[in-house]
Order: structure tokens, then C-alpha cells, then sequence
């Protein structure tokens, strides 16, 4: 199902009543709102002033809503993570940790060439040239030893966007501020889908750094990284100004979860798509299944 | 990628289901059955369009199919109800008035909400 996404970004009361989440405002001119919890897929807590109950946290994890929140600077800087995400918790987690070695380096191969792949789809779809990516997307070998990875991505981010000397860096040119935002949510949509297929979000395939709790999101959503590219192409084109991160160019990012990507032979949302990559992921862990399912650009 | 990002998710497929009802409150029994399926509803997300009409958005035609489900295991012994389902497209189409006076239609993106 399409779940919805609801962001505040002024503030309010958050609560609950009859299994719905209650909006009030501290405007008295303002009528309270109410949205059913079951719809809510992700939840962007921006404002400093906004309460929220227990209860409704509560209700909003068993509903397995991603509660984000965010930092002085508007970025998403948190995620509620459930305790329990699946029936089947512990024993899926307990394949994802027997995992081997090399069953991990063949998925990251997996990961790296449909990344590469929908890179170059991408720099084709804006009449661009993508020879070497489609080349390197066929010579990743298993754990990406080569790091064909990291040279696909300098490749693309220079080819992309036509501003000269950009670079991917945290703090760098807009629109990089855009694309943080875009991957921040992302790594949301990723983190509930695996917390939702019972699997560990902290424990990557190749990612291991030892500060970051989402290595494995961090690991799955790089194929889906064009989708925010594409996304903030878009918006770059209509010429609008991007140094400041306003609420019309978050409305456009926030639409990531439900738009359409084509995934194992089908179109479906994002968000769908991606509870399929993740359940495929547990079944390569498992061990019945050998292939990762990845959307394609 | 296609052209339209939201295909999935278009006017002529998302659906609003409407529950009308017409219930005996002669009683305390049949006004306690009348609550409780008043209550059933808002449980599963509807509210309140009118006294006795109720409704609810829901993003596909099989998500309608649920709550039109759960409407019916929730109906009381006696009373009337009709449940409907329109497209988005046909709902967007309503006239609202307040007295005489024309009201606007609530009508935000349904998938995104800012507040």
C-alpha cells in the first residue's frame, strides 16, 4: 500500500484518538486534524516546537511508521527504530549475522553494478554519455575489489549536473544540499524497510564503519541513489534558487517514497519497491534465493 | 523512468469510500450499537463529512476493498447503512455550501501532507 508521508514544519500537539493521530495548533484560528495512524508510512518531525505523546509514539511504531527527526539545520538527523519489526526477528537476524564472507561480496557486487547500471541510465535519459559506466558496471567483480564503485561516482557527478568543478561533498555547492536531503530520507525509506523484513539496519554487507548505526541501509539504498538524483536534476532544470533549503523544494524531495520505479518486472512506489529489495535480501541471507532485487532506472 | 512519476498513485485510481448510515437510537441498547459502529469507523480511519455520513481516502481500489470489508463485519443488527466508493477525480468534483454560501473544498495532496 502507498502509505503517506506527513511533515511538520510548524508547530503543533501531536496525540491520539481512536486509532488516529490527532493534529492540534497552537493558533486557535487552526482546526485540529485528524489522519488515521494505519495510512502514515513516514512521519518528518522538523519544527523545534512540536510535542508528541506517548501514546501516539507508541501506536506509530507498532504501526511501523518511520518517525524522522530533524536537527537545527532542517536535515533529518534521526530515526525511531522498533524493537520489534518482524515476527520473525531473531531468526532472520540470526542468518543476517552467520552470513559468509563471500556470499557478502557477491550481494555488495550485486549492489555496485545495479548502482553503476542505473547511474548510466540516468546519464542517458538526459542525452548524456554513459560508455564508461556501462563498461565499469560490467567489470565489478565480487566485493568490488577494484572500486569501480567510487569511479563510477566521480565519473557521474561531474558528467551530470552542467556546473563546472561540482563535486559530492557534505558541505559542498548546492545542489548537494538537496541531494543530502534526498539520500537522509532515503536512508529512512531503506531503514523502516529493513527493520520491517526483520533484518538489522546497522550491520552492512560492506559498509563498517564503525559510527554509522545504518550501515546496511546505507548499503542497500545505493541503487536507488539515481531516483534523488533525478529528482534534484529536475528540480535544478526549472532554474528555481537552491541555496536555501524552503519548504517547495522539501515538498518535491519528500515525494521520493511514492514515485514510480520499475522493479522485477513491474511498476511500483519506491517505498513498495523497496520492502521487495529488502525481503529479497533476507532470502539471499537465508540462503533460498541468490539474487537481490533491484529497481531499474 | 517514466514521465509521470506517480502513476500508481493518480486521481482515477485512489478512492474515497462513504459510509452513510441510518440507525435506531430509540433505545439504550440500539444507541449503544449505534455508537459502537460509529466508533468502528473512526477506528479504522474515517471521519465525519456530515451527521451520519462518513468518510474515508484510500490509495488504491484493493486498500478501499479493506475498509469496505471491515465496515461491513462492523455493521449493527438493525439500521440501515450504504457504503460507496467514488474516484478521487469524481470526489475532487463536489460542491460545497454553508448556507448559501459556497465553501472550498479541502482538496491537499493526499499522499504528501505538510503542516
Amino acid at each position: 500500500m502507498i502509505k503517506r508521508t506527513l511533515f511538520f514544519g510548524n508547530p503543533a500537539y501531536l496525540s491520539t484518538r481512536n486509532e488516529q493521530l490527532v493534529v492540534n495548533f497552537p493558533e486557535e484560528a487552526k482546526e485540529e486534524k485528524t489522519i488515521a495512524i494505519e495510512d502514515i508510512g513516514y512521519l518528518v518531525l522538523e519544527n523545534q516546537q512540536i510535542t508528541v505523546t506517548n501514546g501516539l509514539l507508541m501506536k506509530l511504531i507498532q504501526n511501523k511508521t518511520a518517525v524522522l527527526t530533524c536537527d537545527q539545520q532542517h536535515m533529518p538527523c534521526g530515526f525511531l527504530q522498533p524493537l520489534v519489526g518482524h515476527t520473525e526477528q531473531t531468526e532472520r537476524m540470526r542468518h543476517q549475522l552467520n552470513a559468509s564472507l563471500p556470499l557478502k561480496k557477491q550481494l555488495w557486487q550485486q549492489t555496485v553494478t545495479a548502482k553503476i547500471e542505473n547511474q548510466a541510465n540516468h546519464l542517458l535519459h538526459r542525452k548524456k554519455n554513459a560508455l564508461k559506466l556501462k563498461r565499469w558496471a560490467k567489470e565489478v567483480k565480487s566485493g568490488d575489489n577494484e572500486n569501480h564503485e567510487a569511479y563510477a561516482a566521480a565519473y557521474y557527478f561531474q558528467n551530470l549536473f552542467d556546473i563546472d568543478g561540482f563535486s559530492r561533498n557534505q558541505k559542498g555547492l548546492a545542489p548537494n544540499n538537496l541531494l543530502n536531503y534526498g539520500y537522509a530520507i532515503l536512508r529512512a525509506v531503506t531503514a523502516r524497510a529493513l527493520c520491517s523484513s526483520g533484518l538489522l539496519p546497522s550491520l552492512g554487507i560492506f559498509h563498517r564503519n564503525k559510527y554509522n548505526a545504518f550501515c546496511l541501509a546505507d548499503d542497500i539504498m545505493e541503487p536507488y541513489r539515481p531516483f534523488v538524483d533525478a529528482l534534484v536534476y529536475d528540480i535544478v532544470e526549472t532554474g528555481c534558487q537552491l541555496q536555501e533549503l524552503n519548504t517547495h523544494l522539501k515538498k518535491e524531495l519528500l515525494a521520493l517514497p511514492a514515485i514510480d520505479v520499475f522493479i522485477d518486472g513491474n511498476q511500483s512506489p519506491l517505498m513498495n519497491a523497496m520492502s521487495r529489495t529488502t525481503n529479497s535480501l533476507y532470502e539471499c541471507f537465508e540462503g533460498s534465493n541468490r539474487k537481490v532485487l533491484y529497481p531499474e532506472f | 523512468m517514466s514521465k509521470n512519476r506517480f502513476e500508481r498513485l493518480n486521481q482515477y485510481r485512489s478512492m474515497w469510500v462513504l459510509v452513510f448510515f441510518d440507525l435506531p437510537t430509540e433505545t439504550a441498547t440500539e444507541r449503544k450499537h449505534a455508537a459502537r459502529f460509529r466508533k468502528e469507523l473512526l477506528n479504522d480511519g474515517f471521519t465525519m463529512f456530515q451527521f451520519s455520513i462518513y468518510m474515508r481516502f484510500c490509495p488504491s481500489r484493493e486498500n478501499a476493498y479493506v475498509h469496505i470489508r471491515r465496515t461491513k463485519n462492523a455493521l449493527p443488527k438493525k439500521g440501515k447503512v450504504g457504503i460507496m466508493q467514488i474516484t478521487d477525480k469524481q470526489f475532487g468534483m463536489i460542491e460545497l455550501f454553508h448556507g448559501q454560501k459556497v465553501q472550498t473544498p479541502e482538496t491537499p495532496s493526499q499522499q504528501l501532507e505538510l503542516f
